[in-house]
């Protein structure tokens, strides 16, 4: 038996360390351990509850118009505000923009490396990494990690086109978004749409599948629980329907409506004080306890009725049955570059229903006491803000993030996701495991997001699992 | 490379710096002179400026890792991973590197609360990192408002205890703040260093050429302040002073830099400034908007009072 550690684990947003045992090359043990805290849910208590929609957006850098949303959502309904039509075709054209922006980025950026000789530059150099493309393949997809740079800047400046700025937008707010979008901006965002589709359609969904036909195994790593969850999102318009994605999860083989309720956090191996070792969102904002015997990892576990769920691409693809070849790391990274296709023909239905020059702002009043959530499917998967106001300030703000769902600790039952996904994957070079990064990856973590802490020194409990 | 503007001292010495410039690009096609290496650290912070500088257009990103220097070290980047991305890192120690910090540094409980990595088996914390890399870089450059300020990593109550790089390092740090830092201000100070050497700096080592000006004094809202014209919600097109904007007292170029390929900005989106530039962000910023200060007419607006005056 021996231990592989990875740290850092680059090409994620923000810092993880990968802790796995390997036996006659199987991978029998498995921990990620998120190595950045900075206490977001302290510092949102006591501010104005507006704000909430600026400050939580440097929750993380890559995926900010996904917290302005939730947070957004999460203030209407506290606020009682009910959102417009408009508002909401408005604020889920920018929130789009985002997911383009995030999906692209992470296809071509932080993916490709794994398995794309890039040119000689130290910031690529991968020595005695497992690349196996034909120089012809290899160097259509190098080329276009290049000509990427400016599809996913694209997305940002679609994203700011009412969003004002990208990162950390401006312009999603209480009641969908705050400039009224002229027929200039509309006609910008359908142009620069057309742009990004021409090189989706044209580069990066062939590119996906090139690199799934040369890694064809790791359709057969990284799977996980199989249990999927979606708060749904681009759904339930009036007039509209749901373009994408109910509210729905995907347990014991069958697809069944989520229950809010059903959701909840364990901190059985999280360093966090206890009682209460699992509770809802409302109920606490859990303090933090390094020396927590027992424990490995600051990073919480969400379950879903006691289940450990997958969020993103691939569950939403799953949930609607659009995609069911099966659950991989592979068919990860297909779904990401399937649904950045279909988000961008979302994107044009919703364009077609603007009406320009609309004004959907309006002056609001924060009440004296409020409770509500704001619960919707970004880039990376199900996001939540809790928001509990009282004396018209935040007394409570919880956020469970979709890095939180996949990358999370154990409770006394289940393992984490990504750390059941790394369970019985074959490294075939114990010097260089590139299947551990690749497989982590496919879940396009961000430990931002997480916004959680390790523990200095402290022993992880030694899973002992039978392969 | 596009020549930087805004700035005086480089104005007067152009044909001095085109002839450097000159000299230095003909060193690098022949091969006597190397590009500069950069490390790009990310500390305590969302890792939103690394994404903002992919932004980046004249020069792009592209052009910055391709042509301007050399990225040795980015968590968010590197191909390499684990123990062989750390020895990539520390083999910049002994020579010529320019450092990038993003990111607050948390120093509470000896800074474990950002790991950056494992060295020789040893975790590194973002507060030792800072003191390894940062005594021995030649140019330390702070960019984002957490590395400049401390900025939402410190808000209050400060969870992690973090700082800001300059308040950590005794030797100067050039201060880039802005959250995200607009790649425009990074790519013009950084090409400065490059092509012409330090920019003229203020008191607090932000560049004059991006930080010298209010947003306010550039505002292109600024004849409805000047009229005392205030909007009461978002998405109105006059002066959102009355709504709690903080562009009179936030020192950078938003106005004339805007953002994302330069197609709008906070003031353009119908929205106020929140200072985000500005030291004190956010806790001295609060409320970013706010809906209770008086309009005009009702107690006195600030820019009728002044145009009486």
């Amino acid at each position: 038996m021996s231990q592989i550690i990875i740290n850092p684990v680059t090409r994620i947003s923000g810092m993880m360390e990968i802790e796995v045992t390997v036996e006659n090359n199987l991978i029998l043990d498995a921990k990620t351990d998120g190595l950045m805290f900075r206490g977001f849910e302290l510092m949102l208590k006591g501010r104005p509850p507006l704000d909430a929609v600026y400050f939580t957006q440097r929750i993380c850098g890559i995926c900010s118009a996904a917290h302005a949303t939730a947070s957004s959502m999460g203030l209407e309904s506290a606020l009682g505000v009910t959102v417009s039509e408009q508002g909401r075709y408005l604020r889920d054209i920018t929130h789009i923009c985002d997911f383009l922006q995030n999906h692209i980025r992470h296809f071509y950026q932080l993916t490709v490396p794994d398995y794309v000789k890039l040119p000689d530059m130290p910031l690529f150099e991968a020595t005695g990494r497992d690349f196996r493309m034909p120089p012809p393949v290899n160097d259509r997809i190098a080329r276009h990690y290049f000509d990427s740079l400016a599809i996913s800047r694209l997305g940002h400046t679609m994203m700011a086109v009412l969003g004002g700025k990208a990162p950390h937008c401006h312009g999603i707010y209480v009641g969908g978004v705050t400039k009224p979008a002229s027929t200039q901006d509309l006609l910008a965002l359908r142009s620069m749409a057309r742009d990004v589709r021409a090189f989706v359609e044209e580069a990066m969904l062939p590119d996906a599948y090139a690199v799934a036909q040369y890694y064809g195994e790791y359709f057969h790593m990284g799977g996980g629980f199989g249990n999927m969850l979606s708060y749904g999102c681009f759904n339930n318009y009036p007039g509209l329907g749901t373009l994408y994605v109910d509210p729905l999860v995907w347990i014991g083989g069958a697809v069944h409506p989520l229950d809010p309720a059903g959701i909840n956090e364990n901190t059985a191996t999280a360093f966090y004080r206890e009682p209460p070792a699992t509770y809802t969102p409302f109920e606490t904002v859990v303090e933090a306890d390094p020396g927590k015997p027992d424990a490995y990892s600051f990073i919480k576990a969400p379950r879903y009725l006691g289940f450990p769920c997958e969020v993103g691409p691939l569950a939403r693809m799953w949930l609607t049955g659009e995609y069911r070849n099966g659950i991989s790391a592979m068919d990860r990274t297909i779904a990401r570059a399937l649904e950045t296709q279909k988000l961008l023909n979302i994107f044009d239905t919703l364009l077609e229903r603007v009406i320009p020059d609309t004004n959907v702002q309006a002056e609001y009043t924060v009440p004296r006491e409020a409770m509500d959530a704001g619960l919707v499917d970004t880039s990376r998967g199900a996001l939540g803000h809790w928001i509990r106001i009282e004396d018209g300030v935040i007394a409570l703000y919880q956020i469970i993030t979709p890095s939180a769902w996949n990358l999370s600790s154990q409770t006394q039952d289940t393992m984490g996701t990504a750390e059941q996904a790394l369970l019985g994957a074959h490294v075939a070079d114990l010097e260089n495991p590139v299947e551990i990064g690749r497989i982590i990856r496919s879940f396009d973590p961000c430990v931002s997001c997480a916004t959680h802490v390790h523990t200095p020194g402290g022993q992880g409990r030694v899973w002992k699992v039978v392969p | 490379m596009t020549k930087p503007t805004y700035n005086s001292t480089a104005d007067c010495t152009t044909k001095l710096a085109l002839d450097l410039f000159g000299r230095v690009r003909e060193g690098i096609a022949n091969g006597t002179l190397s590009k500069r290496k950069v490390v790009w650290l990310e500390l305590t912070g969302c890792s939103g400026n690394i994404i903002s500088q992919m932004n980046a257009e004249f020069p792009d990103f592209a052009y910055l890792i391709t042509q301007m220097v050399d990225i040795v070290y980015s968590n968010t980047l590197l191909a390499k991973e684990g123990d062989p991305a750390m020895d990539q890192l520390f083999s910049v120690l002994g020579g010529d590197f320019i450092l990038v910090i993003e990111g607050a540094v948390a120093v509470k409980d000896d800074g474990v609360y950002t790991i950056i990595g494992r060295y020789s088996g040893q975790r590194i914390t973002a507060l030792n990192a800072s003191h390894i890399f940062g005594t021995r870089a030649s140019i330390v450059l702070a960019v984002g408002t957490c590395a400049a300020d401390g900025g939402i990593s410190a808000a209050f109550p400060n969870p992690t205890e973090c700082v800001s790089v300059q308040d950590l390092l005794s030797r100067p740090v050039i201060r880039l703040p802005g959250c995200p830092c607009n790649p425009a201000w990074f790519m013009a100070t950084l090409g400065h260093i490059l092509l012409y050497g330090m920019p003229e700096l203020d008191e607090f080592n932000r560049p004059r050429m991006i930080y010298g000006t209010t947003i306010h004094d550039r505002c292109p809202r600024r004849s409805y302040y000047d009229s005392g014209i205030f909007a009461s919600r978002l998405g109105e097109e006059t002066c959102m002073y009355m709504l709690g904007c903080r562009g009179p007292i936030t020192l950078t170029d938003c106005p004339i830099s805007r953002w994302n390929q330069r197609i709008n900005w906070p003031v353009q989106d119908s929205t106020p400034c929140i200072g985000c530039a500005q030291f004190g962000f956010p806790d001295r910023m609060e409320p970013f908007i706010d809906y209770t200060v008086p309009q005009a007419g009702e107690a006195g607006a600030q820019g009728n009072q002044e145009n009486q005056g």
